[in-house]
């Protein structure tokens, strides 16, 4: 048996790859879309210090390339604080506060897209700051993040394959497995494209429903 | 009672309220008259909490609206209608009025959708409940606001120019439902440029101009040659409201 020829198992092998890099997007989203929205809300709240330096800490993070945030956290942290980090762990760490840092930003300004006729409206008949929030504005900045929200989501998707480099088996790494073993780059390549490209395509799929659903009160605007 | 004393508000170098004392008592309709930039809707702002007074003293039945604990409860029996509407877009004609009752006076949903669409149809638009802002008119989106500060069943309606973004038909729609509050008594302060219409409704006439009340009058008064027409200032104004 030749090592260069694909066998059927390798569709296995990618499709585990995927499996991983999904599930890393899926639970690194997760908790970057919670986190950076509770930022945006010290922030609404003008909560001292905390406000200023979760800012400062979006900045940072916006602002120097994930690589190199991701072997602070794998090669630096372990150094720094003598704790053991796996790869998976560093993923999760690096994945999702960048990811928190890009959700504040745009939940950010969300909120402040919500016009100030809005929170007089709601003010004025003695709603609280917290049920403005929740039922006035929360609603309204959805809608207007979503569409940045969804091409965030399918930029930190590609951005996933990063991981590889640190050895957690995801899809990218399993490309480059495969491509060491058949020495077919074209194909191999081309292939974890293609899966990659499907993927995006769903994110995007999905967040254009849940954009339609959040603009349905806008639907006849423009008419 | 709604009783305004001696309020002062300023914006930079511009005194835009000084010295107003105004009282309000159940069951009377004051229209506030005065040109663009005379302190009207400054006067409504400071009532309904949105602005800071610099001076003197606002108390809505005994609740002073600077002080943050009282504040809520004077929000609670006054109710603001805006000029340019500030309806909630993503919320349903229904969802806009039921809002605060559900909110802040803790109906139970199914009780504050059955008061929202009682109140909706009695300003006509029991129909049109379950549509968005965005599909309604200008004159249909106002009388959502009028129903949204129903609602609350507030003891005072504080009404800022609320015609004033709407055309002259969208205009008699509102003030027709205007009209039947106040022959049903509901107590109303109504900042308004519709002069024929706040001689027919009001009880008093109040006059601003640069932030000072010229003049406090029952209405018959304030349209005399001897009361409020002997006043220059008001003389020139109703001259040229009722030129164009």
């Amino acid at each position: 048996m030749r090592y260069t020829e694909f066998t059927p198992y390798d569709i296995v092998l990618l499709a585990q790859g995927l499996g991983v890099s999904l599930a890393l997007f899926l639970a690194t989203s997760a908790i970057g879309l919670v986190l950076g929205t509770l930022w945006a809300v010290t922030r609404f709240y003008r909560v001292p210090v905390l406000s200023q330096a979760l800012a400062f800490l979006a900045e940072l993070l916006k602002n120097s390339p994930v690589l190199v945030q991701l072997f602070l956290v794998f090669f630096g942290f372990p150094a720094f604080f003598r704790v053991n980090v796996t790869p998976v762990e560093a993923a999760l760490i690096t994945l999702s506060a960048n990811t928190a840092a890009f959700v504040y930003v745009i939940a950010v300004s969300g909120i402040e897209s919500v016009g100030r006729d809005q929170i007089e409206a709601a003010r004025v008949f003695g709603l609280t700051r917290w049920q403005v929030l929740r039922r006035v504005i929360a609603p309204q900045a959805a809608a207007f993040a979503t569409g940045p929200l969804v091409a965030l989501l399918v930029n930190q998707l590609q951005v996933t394959s990063l991981i590889s480099v640190i050895g957690v088996a995801d899809l990218t790494k399993i490309g480059n497995i495969l491509n060491l073993r058949t020495l077919k780059p074209f194909v191999v390549w081309t292939v974890v494209g293609l899966l990659y490209y499907l993927a995006a395509k769903l994110v995007a799929l999905i967040g254009a429903r849940i954009e339609t659903r959040l603009r349905a009160h806008s639907a006849w605007r423009g008419l | 009672m709604l009783a305004i004393e001696k309020v002062r508000k300023v914006f930079g170098a511009t005194t835009v309220l000084d010295g107003v004392e105004l009282v309000v008592e159940p069951g009377e309709v004051v229209s506030i008259l005065g040109s663009s930039g005379s302190g009207k809707s400054t006067l409504i702002r400071c009532i309904n909490g949105l602005e800071r007074l610099d001076g003197g003293r606002i108390t809505v039945d005994g609740f002073n609206v600077s002080k943050p604990r009282e504040l809520a409860e004077a929000r609670k029996r006054s109710g603001t209608v805006f000029q340019l509407f500030n309806l909630y877009p993503h919320m349903t004609a229904v969802g806009n009025v039921m809002l605060a009752p559900v909110e802040v006076l803790k109906l139970p949903k199914k009780e504050a959708e059955a008061r929202a669409r009682r109140i909706l149809d009695s300003v006509g638009l029991g129909p049109r409940a379950d549509a968005y802002p965005a599909q309604l008119s200008g004159g249909q989106r106002q009388r959502v606001g009028l129903a949204r500060a129903l609602a609350m069943e507030p003891r005072y309606l504080l009404l800022d120019e609320v015609t004033s973004a709407l055309d002259p038909e969208m205009t008699a729609e509102v003030l027709g439902i205007l009209a039947e509050l106040a022959r049903s008594g509901t107590t109303m302060l109504f900042v308004t440029h519709e002069i024929e219409f706040a001689r027919r409704i009001s009880n008093r006439i109040v006059f601003l101009d640069g932030g000072r009340l010229v003049v406090d009058l029952p209405t018959a008064a304030f349209f005399s040659a001897a009361g409020g027409m002997a006043h220059p200032r008001i003389a020139q104004f109703l001259s040229k409201m009722q030129k164009d």
